[in-house]
């Protein structure tokens, strides 16, 4: 079967599933989840690094979306509208606990700053050591704003104009913070890599010395 | 030379600056001559547009997880609170009479498991210890690593796990086609997170995040296991 023919084949199931689910069929709800679960948990999970909270926000989008099912009328794509609707509940949740008011609102400076470098012997490439556990890490640690805008356009495909309308900030901001972000997770990345090399010449030195 | 011009840019180089300033724009897919030229010449501005690049390609392929099954089983609860479920049989239900022979207590026992389960990884959660392992799998694919959380309890899990599991795996036939691949899937992404928390664990002991990963998929894997119990038993 062609892929197009499977999109289509997708399509037509979850329409039929939409409409199952506006009459209040809990089966319809339940397959509407199973197919959505995975991307909505792990972008709640993304955006705030947390998996308590993650939770909550999967189960507050997925209340929201079914709440508002009924009014679905597939002027637009159910996935579209259903991410859409996470991000903001993500959002709304970030900025109840104010922590992503200060980060948009910040002097965009990344064009006056210079970018680290390692001017020593140390200028070994990234490739090769970014595994999931570490990035995963590395963007829990980001700061809200850049995570947000990261996840956004990095993880999750968004453009700029999306972002900016989401965020209700100017594009430039988007691209100035994603920048910054990818600087502040490279910085960290290396960090890591140095203090496993470490590690590594630790022990095989303690080996040498046995 | 190669790199000298990067060195003198430690000191502000003009080049570098250059670099800096056209590499954001570049990274958003616009034309940037100027700076593929210099990533050439310079090994630091090289090795910074190697990892970005790095960056923005691993980000993309970074695997999706899977949620806990209680979200689900609260999403429901609200809904049938809110009256937005329709009081029906979902279709698996419609072949109840199939499973009519089951003995009554699976869902207690599942239970039963799931609160033994979570009482050893509440007493484990606090120590941590780079033991030796010895590898316990299970029929049906439960992995773990024994002395990875904590020396002797781990069998005890495992044991859970494992008796879960293949309760489970005696029951997933009387399942309705439909769930029983959602029961799998879920399962396989389980397995494949506690492999690869294992894998980590096993190599930096002291790596808390990844103790973390173990243990919530350990949790997880042991709420489908029930979740798919109940469903069964019923």
């Amino acid at each position: 079967m062609s892929t197009d023919k499977t999109t289509a084949a997708k399509v037509a199931s979850e329409t039929q599933l939409i409409a199952r689910a506006q009459q209040g069929d809990e089966a319809a709800f339940a397959a509407l989840f199973n197919a959505h679960r995975r991307r909505v948990y792990s972008l709640c999970l993304r955006m705030t690094g947390d998996t308590t909270e993650a939770e909550d926000l999967t189960q507050e989008a997925f209340l929201q979306l079914f709440r508002k099912i009924s009014t679905f009328r597939g002027e637009s794509a159910f996935t579209t509208w259903l991410h859409r609707l996470v991000v903001n509940v993500v959002l709304m949740h970030l900025r109840k606990k104010g922590l992503l008011q200060v980060s948009l609102d910040e002097v965009d400076t990344s064009q006056e700053e210079p970018v680290k470098r390692d001017y020593g012997d140390d200028d070994r490439r990234l490739i090769g050591s970014i595994d999931r556990i570490s990035l995963e890490r590395a963007i829990a640690a980001l700061p809200p704003g850049y995570r947000t805008v990261f996840v956004l356009h990095d993880v999750e495909g968004y453009e700029h104009n999306e972002i900016a309308q989401i965020m209700d900030c100017s594009t430039g901001n988007s691209k100035s913070q994603l920048h910054k972000a990818r600087l502040k997770l490279r910085e960290y990345l290396r960090h890591q890599q140095r203090r496993r090399a470490a590690e590594v010449l630790r022990s095989s030195e303690l080996e040498k010395k046995r | 030379m190669p790199g000298e011009d990067c060195r003198q840019f430690a000191a502000g180089g003009p080049a570098c600056r250059q670099f800096d300033r056209h590499l954001a724009a570049y990274l958003e897919g616009e034309d940037g001559p100027e700076v593929l030229g210099h990533a050439q010449q310079c090994p630091y501005c090289g090795t910074l547009l190697a990892d970005m690049e790095q960056i923005r390609s691993a980000s993309r392929r970074l695997p999706l997880d899977e949620p806990p099954a209680r979200v689900w089983a609260n999403i429901r609860a609200a809904l049938r609170a809110e009256g937005i479920l329709r009081e029906q049989a979902p279709p698996w239900y419609r072949s109840f009479p199939r499973f009519a022979f089951l003995p009554g207590p699976v869902p207690l026992g599942a239970f039963a498991c799931l609160v033994l389960l979570g009482l050893t990884l509440l007493v484990t959660s606090g120590g941590f210890g780079p033991n030796a392992t010895l590898d316990l799998p299970s029929r049906g694919g439960t992995m773990i690593a024994a002395g990875v959380i904590s020396p002797g309890l781990d069998e005890a899990m495992a044991r859970t796990l494992c008796d879960m599991e293949n309760a489970y795996l005696a029951r997933e036939n009387f399942l309705e086609p439909a769930v029983k691949t959602v029961y799998r899937r879920s399962l396989e992404s389980l397995d494949a997170s506690i492999q690869e928390s294992l894998t980590y664990c096993q190599r930096e002991p002291g790596n808390t995040l990844a103790q973390k990963y173990l243990v919530n998929a350990y949790k997880s894997k042991a709420e489908v296991l029930a979740s798919a119990l109940e469903l069964g038993g019923r």
